[in-house]
């Protein structure tokens, strides 16, 4: 009983950092419709900018993490200036290319830069960790977890509360009618893009304290950021959230009771069934998608 | 770019030369092939950096018969079709007659058929399945341990250590998987119990699940075979989880040095099977070789976490460009003749290889030395039961 | 036929004799491998219209079927070459299905799905796949001239025939395809679904058929690779191969014929040019950046891009 209790934390834990993966991945998977390989990549700089602002500068920890949202967002900005917008009318197969080849040059220069060695984030935190009865906890997941969640809500709230985020919601429902009515289309892509990229660099900036930044930590991030936006439907932000923290859960579970070498199985037999009994996600409207 | 830089110095040279001054000799070329770049490039990288002080030193030294050693560094990508190609291409396009590779057990394999079809010797330096000196394939020479001779280096602390039943947490290769096979055994041999035995995928970063399942299962030890960053990530999440037992890391990639500074506490009390001892270079069979070495890898200022194994890219040059110095020449056939009288001292110990696998077509295998650590008070320290006399 | 293609098709034709370097050959041969599998990714993905990011796991399933039964239950590997073919065709038949009630964004995420689970299975089911430690040691093809003993194909000449043998029957398994009715039901599919349905064309059933067949010649290429590098592990399985394979077909020129097979010879040669002349730290670094440039200047593909260029039919 024990051990489930602390098989169901864990998930919780894990889960919450899926869903911040997932939720960046959404926007533009889902409302822009361009499959982001490079999502991973982005997640990678976040956790290297956090490494460098207090390796090189000695920022401090709770100022470095906001920093490398920033240069995310930054420079997901430049990528879509620079490589989408030339091909804004092309197929999703072409931008999802030139996205793959971003993938590769983007890992590989961050190998050039910082080298193959992991490196790991000091944190203000203590390494002991929190006990509550039977369960245990570092005190640093629960600050992920805590931030993770005024992330999501924070963009939840700019998504559905703010001009900007219906200016969003209107370009991707239909582009024409919201230019119309005075939206500037290539800057809502823009700021899209950059939102996606964002969040990816924070739960970069978050994750990289707890495991270690590495030039090749975002390839495994994306495809669970990609499950997770299946799970809780395309463009659907607490859908997103919500898919992050079933799959952090049925990962745990499974790895704890059926099998560890399968436990990467589990996101992928839940994405397929996913998608043969109830596309639209979990948590959305049942919509047609076939 | 360093291609660029050779063309450009050649015809300068050609230039100045008058005739009469001395010409270049061509240089003797080894072919590398490790991963410099995906989940392992570290240790692929650390073991280049070895690689490139031992043919440093052999340089300083007059090369090899007279001529300059040039190593030729491919990186395989983790992946075997990456690997076999690299070694076409350094075989047929470089004409090596010898090559030090491919850290993989998986990335060997997949070279073993191409060094068949062309007749190129090969020095593995890190690879342990068994099956690499086992298929019958005679251009293999091997001075790592395969992970049943690292179990037996285990053997005569078992006693020392007090294990009464232990659980596996490894890496899902052919390593981890190889490792807990082994040491499995020895365990079972010498009547102690053997408990849960659970794997994590290499880019695996969370590994909380298996780690609840091993406490629940209570044995007093956990076996840990994966690379330094599992490690520290395995060490953090132990900790967290509260699974307080003895820790024994296998296959000397887990550099207690980089361990103590990323896991802090967590690598408290953690005990280490290694290859090489950086912090205690005098207990190396060779000392002044040993010590040489870290002066000289720390005068680089490459990290010192990369010395546990870094010394086996120093270790497999220095035996190649031997073998081309006993051959001869720079002839691949010659060279894997040389490779059988091949008797030095490396920084691990004595190198010599002995015959292993079918009659007929044996690989060669050298018996290396095999040490344990363990980190006290945030340092290491050879255990009482394992200090040199 | 155009003077280039048919100056090409000669060059390729006769390249033993005039490709001494055993490594250019290997090159070659790795080339047309791809050819084969960029073959069959663009049937569904240029023809159908449907993006598949699982083609790995076809092209695995190949070579681990062909491994396991000529090293296992000692088949002649003629023989494990149809079982890389048939076996693939019957798991793209059961993939289809299920799949393609899917369109876009989720059909992507199904196949991926696919893959990562067959993965998974060839990494863990130790006692079927021998897990990490791959399937080493495979027999290499052989003529069986009946009379005489059978005679390994142990030359890279011997295979870069198979090889090409294969690639050209691709080819014209393709080109018939497309002809035909079924590659008209395809591309209307692709352009109008609803449309098409509506003037009676089964799309489920077309599509189905079109995985079918791009499974099979997948799983002909897997088959391939087993019995040419003669050792398979689950690395086969990697995501950077679909990625390959997809780069291939739209940077080739996806919904053309020669599109795919430009895209494989290109960038199969393009690493290996680049290693031949940086260092293993730019070698990726460069790809990467050629590719992103490729597709900015040519967004549509090299083929049609060339196309449009020099008039060529």
């Amino acid at each position: 009983m024990e051990a489930l209790l602390q098989h169901l934390l864990n998930g919780l834990l894990l889960g919450g950092t899926y869903a911040l993966l997932g939720i960046g991945l959404t926007l533009v998977f889902g409302l822009m419709n361009v499959v982001n390989f490079a999502h991973g990549e982005f997640y990678t700089l976040g956790a290297y900018a956090t490494f460098a602002a207090l390796a090189a500068a000695s920022v401090h920890f709770f100022l470095a993490i906001p920093l490398a949202i920033v240069i995310g967002a930054l420079a997901g900005a430049a990528c879509d200036r620079v490589l989408l917008r030339p091909l804004r009318g092309e197929s999703i197969d072409t931008t999802m290319l030139v996205m793959i080849g971003l993938w590769i040059a983007m890992q590989n220069a961050e190998l050039l830069v910082w080298g193959g060695v992991a490196k790991s984030v000091p944190t203000p935190f203590s390494t002991q960790p929190v006990v509550l009865g039977p369960l245990s906890v570092s005190p640093l997941r629960i600050f992920v977890f805590g931030v993770s969640a005024l992330l999501i809500l924070g963009a939840h709230l700019v998504l559905s509360r703010t001009k900007l985020g219906r200016a969003m919601r209107a370009t991707f429902q239909d582009r024409e009618t919201a230019a119309l009515m005075g939206v500037s289309i290539d800057r809502i892509h823009m700021v899209t893009f950059a939102f996606g990229a964002g969040l990816a660099a924070a739960a970069g900036a978050l994750l990289g304290p707890v495991f270690l930044v590495y030039p090749s930590m975002g390839d495994l991030a994306a495809l669970k950021a990609f499950s997770v936006v299946i799970l809780g439907g395309l463009g659907n932000f607490v859908g997103a959230a919500l898919g992050g923290l079933v799959l952090g859960v049925a990962e745990e579970l499974g790895a704890g009771y059926i099998s560890s070498g399968y436990r990467d199985a589990v996101g992928f037999v839940m994405i397929v069934a996913m998608l043969v009994f109830r596309p639209s996600g979990l948590f959305a409207r049942a919509e047609r998608v076939g | 770019m360093a291609r660029m830089r050779t063309l450009t110095a050649a015809i300068l040279l050609a230039f100045l030369a008058s005739p009469g001054l001395g010409q270049q000799p061509e240089p003797v070329k080894i072919g590398v092939i490790q991963p410099l770049s995906g989940p392992v490039a570290a240790s692929g990288n650390y073991v280049r950096m070895g690689a490139e002080i031992a043919r440093d030193w052999i340089n300083a030294r007059g090369g090899v018969l007279g001529r300059p050693v040039q190593l030729l560094i491919e990186d395989n990508k983790s992946d075997p079709k990456e690997a076999a190609t690299a070694a076409e291409k350094l075989i047929v396009r470089d004409k090596v007659p010898v090559i030090m590779g491919a850290w993989g057990s998986s990335m060997t394999l997949a070279v073993m058929p191409k060094l068949e079809e062309y007749g190129v010797p090969m020095v593995v330096e890190t690879s342990s399945a068994a099956s690499i000196t086992k298929r019958g394939n005679p251009w293999v020479f091997r001075i790592s341990p395969p992970s049943e001779m690292e179990a037996l280096g285990l053997e005569k602390y078992l006693k020392d250590l007090g294990i009464k039943k232990a659980d596996f947490l490894a890496v899902n290769t052919d390593w981890g998987r190889g490792a807990v096979t082994a040491f499995g055994d020895l365990l079972k041999r010498s009547g102690a119990g053997v408990g849960a035995a659970e794997f994590m995928d290499q880019a695996a970063t969370d590994m909380s699940a298996q780690l609840t399942k091993i406490r629940a299962d209570n044995g007093d030890t956990l076996f840990l075979t994966t690379s330094v960053e599992q490690i520290t990530l395995v060490l953090k999440q132990a900790q967290e989880q509260r699974v307080a037992r003895k820790i024994i890391t296998t296959g000397g990639s887990s550099s207690p040095t980089q361990l103590i500074k990323q896991a802090g506490g967590a690598a408290e009390g953690t005990y280490h099977i290694l290859f090489f001892l950086p912090w205690f270079p005098e207990a190396m069979p060779d000392g002044k070789l040993a010590k040489a070495f870290v002066d000289e890898w720390n005068k680089r200022g490459f990290p010192f976490e990369g010395l546990t194994e870094g010394f086996r890219g120093h270790d497999g040059i220095l035996t190649a460009a031997e073998a081309v110095k006993l051959a001869g020449k720079p002839d691949p056939k010659a060279v894997r003749e040389a490779l059988w009288k091949v008797s030095l001292m490396g920084v691990n110990g004595p190198i010599k290889f002995e015959k292993d696998g079918p009659a007929g077509k044996e690989s060669g295998q050298s018996k290396p030395s095999i040490f344990i650590v363990q980190i006290k008070d945030g340092k290491i320290a050879l255990p009482a039961f394992a200090a040199k006399k | 036929m155009t003077r280039a293609a048919v100056l090409l098709l000669t060059a390729l034709a006769t390249a033993p004799a005039w490709v001494w370097n055993p490594y250019h050959l290997h090159t070659l041969i790795m080339a047309g491998i791809f050819a084969v599998l960029a073959l069959s990714l663009n049937l569904l993905l240029g023809y159908a219209g449907q993006l598949s990011l699982g083609h790995a796991a076809f092209f695995g399933i190949g070579a681990y079927a062909t491994a396991l039964l000529t090293l296992r239950l000692g088949w002649s590997p003629w023989l494990g070459l149809l079982a890389a073919i048939a076996l693939p065709g019957l798991a793209g038949y059961a993939v289809g299905r299920i799949a393609l009630k899917l369109r876009g964004a989720y059909f992507v995420l199904l196949t991926i799905s696919f893959a990562g689970v067959v993965s998974l299975v060839s990494v863990n089911w130790m006692d079927l796949t021998n897990g990490p430690l791959g399937l080493p040691g495979i027999p290499p093809l052989e003529i069986a001239v009946p009379g005489l003993p059978p005679l390994p194909l142990r030359t890279k000449g011997a295979y870069y025939y198979v090889v090409l043998v294969v690639a050209a029957v691709s080819y014209l398994v393709c080109r018939r395809l497309i002809q035909s009715r079924i590659g008209r039901a395809l591309v209307a599919l692709r352009e109008n679904e609803t449309l098409a349905e509506s003037v009676g064309i089964d799309g489920t059933f077309y599509l189905v058929l079109a995985a079918v067949i791009s499974a099979a010649m997948a799983g002909a290429a897997g088959g391939l690779y087993a019995h040419y590098t003669r050792f398979v592990s689950p690395e086969v399985f990697l995501f950077t191969y679909t990625v390959t394979m997809v780069i291939m077909v739209v940077a080739g020129g996806k919904g053309t014929l020669a599109g795919p097979i430009v895209g494989a010879i290109i960038f199969t040669v393009l690493p290996e040019v680049l290693r031949a002349v940086t260092s293993w730290q730019w070698q990726m670094l460069l790809y990467g950046i050629v590719l992103v440039a490729t597709l900015l200047f040519m967004p549509r593909g090299i083929v049609p891009a060339l196309r449009d260029r020099f008039r060529l039919t």
